[in-house]
């Protein structure tokens, strides 16, 4: 497919195969999306995030096959005899005189080393961000949320040093650009480089496509069935079961009946021990019906469960133990939100969980789930 | 044909619904009139008027943030009420709400409450029973 012939116009030669270049051109679009909504974009956006990643973990997957498969320029083998050669590169390069290259200098071989080695780090603590934070993937039924903590902050951690090797990737192109007069952006597109011939490796090894296929389609083969099965478990430490019907009726009447899950074994303890002023006003319920809640409450409180809401809301205010919209976590996470909007219906009390997150109910509180109705100010 | 056997066959069991919850009503009235002659002896019978006065009347001793039954329930007992959390509660005027003051269990656990809440007692017997005359008349 890529014999030398062929490819080589004049002084220009091929050096980037189609498979390498439209590798390139779309993880720079896979990864400005999982930037931006990794970084800035509100936490609904999380889905989002999520299939950008998926999209990178593929990109990568191909990418580690290309290395073997791909034309002489795609190859592992060439990026490690580039690197290799960096002790003769970097002085030259300081002198403003870099030696022509064809393929990734060394020094861009290492860059690319290095942003391969952060985001393939940067997936897999994703997929560990997803499993036990946020308790979706394929990870869910295996890592717990301290699993998931650890790996997020090597994913934000990652994710920061991935910024930081995009800024040095770019300034290293636009040097070789400006110093060597070599158009890399425009040969990321083409595939075609103009390059001294003396650089230009005289056999260059054809890309293998249909090797690079089979191998692809074994790995999905393989993988496909471990990731249903994975699938199949049941994410780890999250509830399944409805509310109990009767703290549904009697406390979701005159409030949102809030998820067990939301307040630690103490807190529920001291609420149902003094219904009889609960937030200023008389819950009183028959002792009876206030022992079968409080029971519930007990065995399905945050210590019970091991969902992002329940580890974080174990931590209540000092001054305020009671009130889950005083947590310091709650507070957080709420701190965008005006109070006028918590005013307005159809929100109308910062109470009524179910009124931004679909799936308060049922205490996961996933990221996706969260919709701010369109609100209408205070009537008079 | 059909429509009008299935109209009153759809008829027969509301008119008995509307009958029992109307008989439920009755029971509870007349148990609060007993107690009302009992807690004292020149009662006669339940006012209207003095379950509207008391329904809209600010009371003291009770919780500053719902000083009146209106506080949450509105000033019209046809319409929907809300608590201080937001929720929604079902208008209080039987006219609304046919199944209102039919359930004694529920009719003593939100008086227990709701008069502890707004006036720090209990209610006396005669002012529950002016309260669901009054509102059995909206």
């Amino acid at each position: 497919m890529a014999r030398h012939s062929e490819h080589s116009l004049g002084s220009e030669f091929f050096i980037w195969d189609l498979p390498t270049r439209l590798f390139h051109w779309v993880l720079v679009i896979g990864v400005a999306v999982a930037l931006y909504t990794g970084f800035l974009a509100p936490a609904s956006w999380l889905g989002i995030h999520l299939f950008a990643g998926y999209a990178i973990a593929v990109l990568i997957v191909f990418r580690l096959v290309w290395w073997k498969f791909g034309f002489e320029y795609s190859r592992l083998a060439a990026l490690v005899a580039a690197i290799r050669r960096l002790p003769q590169f970097l002085p030259a390069l300081i002198r403003l005189k870099p030696p022509h290259s064809a393929g990734h200098n060394p020094a861009g071989s290492a860059m690319i080393a290095l942003l391969i080695a952060t985001l393939s780090l940067i997936v897999v603590t994703g997929f560990m961000v997803e499993g036990g934070q946020e308790k979706q993937g394929v990870l869910a039924g295996v890592l717990d949320y301290a699993a998931g903590s650890t790996a997020r902050n090597l994913h934000s951690l990652s994710a920061n040093l991935l910024l930081g090797l995009i800024a040095v990737h770019l300034a290293g192109v636009a040097v070789e650009t400006v110093l060597q007069r070599t158009p890399l952006v425009r040969g990321m597109i083409s595939g075609r480089l103009p390059l001294p011939l003396h650089v230009v490796n005289p056999a260059p090894r054809p890309a293998r496509p249909l090797a690079a296929a089979f191998i692809l389609s074994a790995i999905a083969v393989a993988a496909a069935p471990a990731a249903l099965a994975l699938l199949r478990l049941p994410a780890r430490g999250v509830p399944s079961a409805p509310l109990n019907l009767a703290y549904a009726t009697e406390c979701g009447a005159c409030h949102n009946a809030f998820h067990p899950s939301l307040l630690p074994r103490q807190s529920w303890a001291a609420i149902m021990a003094h219904l009889g002023d609960h937030f200023g006003e008389d819950a009183s319920l028959s002792p009876a019906t206030a022992a079968g809640i409080a029971a519930y409450l007990d065995r399905n409180a945050a210590e019970a469960w091991d969902t992002e809401p329940a580890n974080r809301l174990r931590s209540v205010a000092a001054a305020e133990p009671l009130r889950i919209t005083a947590a310091p976590y709650w507070i957080r996470k709420h701190a965008g939100i005006g109070a006028a909007t918590f005013a307005a219906a159809p929100i109308k009390s910062k109470t009524n969980c179910a009124a931004c997150h679909g799936d308060a109910t049922t205490g996961r509180f996933d990221d996706q789930a969260i919709a701010i109705p369109p609100t209408q100010a205070k009537g008079p | 044909m059909t429509s009008r056997l299935l109209f009153v066959a759809l008829l027969i069991p509301a008119i008995g619904v509307a009958a029992l919850a109307s008989a439920g009503r009755d029971g509870i009235v007349s148990a609060l009139s007993a107690q009302a002659k009992q807690d004292n002896s020149k009662f006669t019978s339940f006012s209207a008027e003095a379950g509207k006065k008391f329904w809209f009347t600010a009371h003291v001793g009770g919780k500053s943030d719902t000083p009146s039954c209106v506080t949450c329930h509105t000033k019209d007992a046809r319409t929907m009420g809300q608590t201080r959390a937001g929720k929604a509660i079902d208008p209080m005027a039987v006219s609304a709400n046919p199944n209102r003051f039919t359930d004694p269990e529920k009719v003593a656990k939100w008086f227990g409450r709701n008069c502890n809440t707004v006036l720090g007692r209990e209610c006396t017997a005669e002012e529950k029973g002016n309260v669901i005359t009054y509102l059995m008349s909206q």
